[in-house]
């Protein structure tokens, strides 16, 4: 097999611009590889200066179209710390509900479309569904509840809009939320058989490690398995940082091969997303989680990219068993009709939740108005942009005997293993009449 | 963006003809392609709204089938972002799910640039867009 190779991959319309993968191999030595992300402006942090601290959630929950619960949660978060708002034990476990949605929602859509086409060598999921339909139908069917889920307490599936600065404005009735227990534990059935399938083809999942840094949540009161709660943590690090201080974690910095910003810690490169918010807290999830994770050999401390995925599988279980039981204590104590009130006042806070694709900053400065004066966004894809390129390093050479095609499909099975969320671009149809 | 826009700004205009309507539902469907797989199931008819480049003048309103176009569109299949309609569609119908039949509105734009409001071309046609639809959901 030649051990040349001249692979330039470019990729339109995609997300919001480019993500390139450059590799230049000769007599099977690499001289050049690149991850690179042309990530244009989105001019969020400039958009919401000006604009009152009771608008925020609204602009920045359109960042993403299928990260915006995450987004908007993150954003509230900022605004009532930085507010000193006080949220009731009723609206902060509706809220965790509402990520939870958010969380099933996008892993099964990410393992489904994008990760299980490579694991079934299918180029992509139109011929996934000649070889296996009844997953296809049996994420479809996740899918749906997953929005549905997010219909009933965010309001609508994209774009919240019960969230506001101290509480929720709706909260659902016992009956739906019954009705909703009742389709989560229906679930599981589905999820078993998207693990399942998975597994049958996990052989294919590529063998590939590299001492990684990895950062997410963790919380210790309680000891929770957290998307929302807690403080900075990584599995390089004995202790905790403080929300505020996410900037001494995220370190991010300007390099010349990608206009989308780097980050670092402890190595010169980290990620965050499903593994690693497994390997920082596998010990706390729910017992059928763990027993998925086992099923697949997934373990704490694995530096496996391509084993994201697997963890996302792991982590929909988690979330709709928690989910089950989290209903059950909201309805235990008894709902309460609750009014929310807020008034303007100057500060500056941060807040962070885990996306599904990891953790996620949002910073804000108000006036005493309560008006906008700063704003720094930090996304998790954009804080494994270093990493991706680092895994790049240590696997070209690993593979460079394959030849350029399989070179070039495992490049991209990896990039997609990150589940990448660079930015939503807006669309519309691009026609061609035959 | 601007233009772009056309048809989230139409799908609430119909949806206050829900009373006129009660077999339909007006859905908002948003950037994520996948939405569209369980919003077809179990539907006999989907009209599809959209802004689309057709080289046609601006404001230009058009309806054609799936079957009438062609994807131009390149997918890398990295991001749940980037979507195809018309593979979205091949989906469905090997799933047994896609609606019996398809309509595609697609209105050219003027302006897609960052704006919060339509082009004039656009704002003075939205009742004639209006009309053209209601007789395909009639």
């Amino acid at each position: 097999m030649s051990k040349n190779l001249n692979i330039h991959v470019e990729h339109v319309t995609r997300v919001e611009g480019h993500g390139n993968i450059l590799v230049n191999a000769k007599d099977g030595k690499v001289e050049k590889v690149q991850w690179q992300v042309p990530e244009a402006p989105r001019f969020f942090e400039a958009m919401v200066r000006g604009r009152s601290y009771e608008d925020i959630q609204t602009i920045v929950s359109r960042i993403c179209g299928i990260c915006s619960i995450t987004h908007s949660l993150a954003s509230t978060k900022a605004v009532e710390n930085a507010l000193g708002l006080e949220v009731s034990e009723q609206a902060d476990k509706v809220r965790v509900l509402m990520h939870y949605s958010e969380q099933l929602q996008s892993h099964v859509l990410h393992v489904g479309y994008l990760a299980a086409p490579d694991f079934f060598g299918a180029p992509s999921v139109v011929p996934l569904v000649a070889k296996a339909k009844d997953v296809v139908l049996a994420v479809i069917r996740l899918h749906r509840l997953a929005n549905e889920w997010s219909d009933l307490i965010a309001g609508r599936t994209t774009h919240p809009v019960t969230l506001i600065p101290g509480g929720l404005t709706k909260t659902p009735t016992e009956k739906q939320f019954r009705e909703l227990q009742e389709k989560l534990k229906n679930s599981m059935a589905d999820l078993t058989a998207v693990a399942e399938a998975v597994l049958s083809v996990a052989g294919n999942i590529p063998d590939f490690t590299r001492k990684t840094e990895y950062v997410s949540l963790k919380q210790d009161t309680p000891p929770t398995y957290t998307f929302y709660h807690g403080d900075i943590t990584s599995d390089q690090y004995d202790g905790t940082v403080k929300i505020n201080d996410w900037k001494t974690v995220a370190n991010e910095y300007v390099n010349d091969q990608s206009t989308a910003k780097w980050t670092k810690w402890h190595m010169d490169s980290y990620a965050v997303g499903a593994l690693a918010r497994f390997n920082n807290n596998a010990e706390l999830l729910c017992d059928p989680a763990k027993g998925v994770a086992k099923l697949f050999g997934l373990e704490k401390g694995n530096c496996n990219p391509f084993m994201n995925t697997v963890a996302q599988i792991v982590e929909s279980v988690h979330v709709v068993q928690e989910s089950i039981k989290l209903i059950d204590e909201l309805l235990t104590k008894g709902l309460k009709t609750e009014t929310v009130k807020s008034s303007p006042k100057a500060g500056k806070a941060s807040g962070c939740v885990e996306a599904p694709r990891g953790i996620l900053f949002h910073e804000y400065e108000f006036d005493k108005n309560g008006n906008c004066v700063a704003a720094d966004i930090c996304i998790p894809t954009n804080q494994n942009h270093a990493n991706i390129q680092k895994d790049f390093e240590k696997f070209v050479p690993e593979i460079i005997d394959e030849g350029e095609d399989a070179v070039r499909l495992k490049l991209e099975m990896l990039v997609r293993s990150y589940d990448p969320c660079i930015s939503c671009s807006t669309h519309m149809l691009d026609v061609q009449f035959v | 963006m601007s233009d772009e826009g056309i048809g989230v700004i139409l799908v609430n205009r119909l949806s206050g003809l829900s009373d006129k309507y009660p077999f339909v539902d007006f859905v908002d469907g948003g950037t994520g392609g996948m939405n569209l797989l369980y919003l077809f199931e179990g539907r006999e008819k989907a009209v599809i709204i959209d802004c689309a480049n057709m080289e046609e003048e601006p404001g230009q309103i058009k309806k054609f089938s799936p079957d009438e176009i062609k994807s131009v569109k390149q997918l890398a299949h990295q991001s749940l972002h980037e979507q195809d309609l018309l593979k979205i569609i091949e989906i469905a119908k090997q799933l047994d799910q896609c609606p019996e039949e398809i309509v595609i509105f697609g209105i050219q734009p003027k302006d897609i640039e960052l704006d919060q409001t339509l082009s004039s071309e656009l704002t003075q046609k939205i009742d004639d867009y209006l009309s053209l639809i209601c007789a395909e959901l009639n």
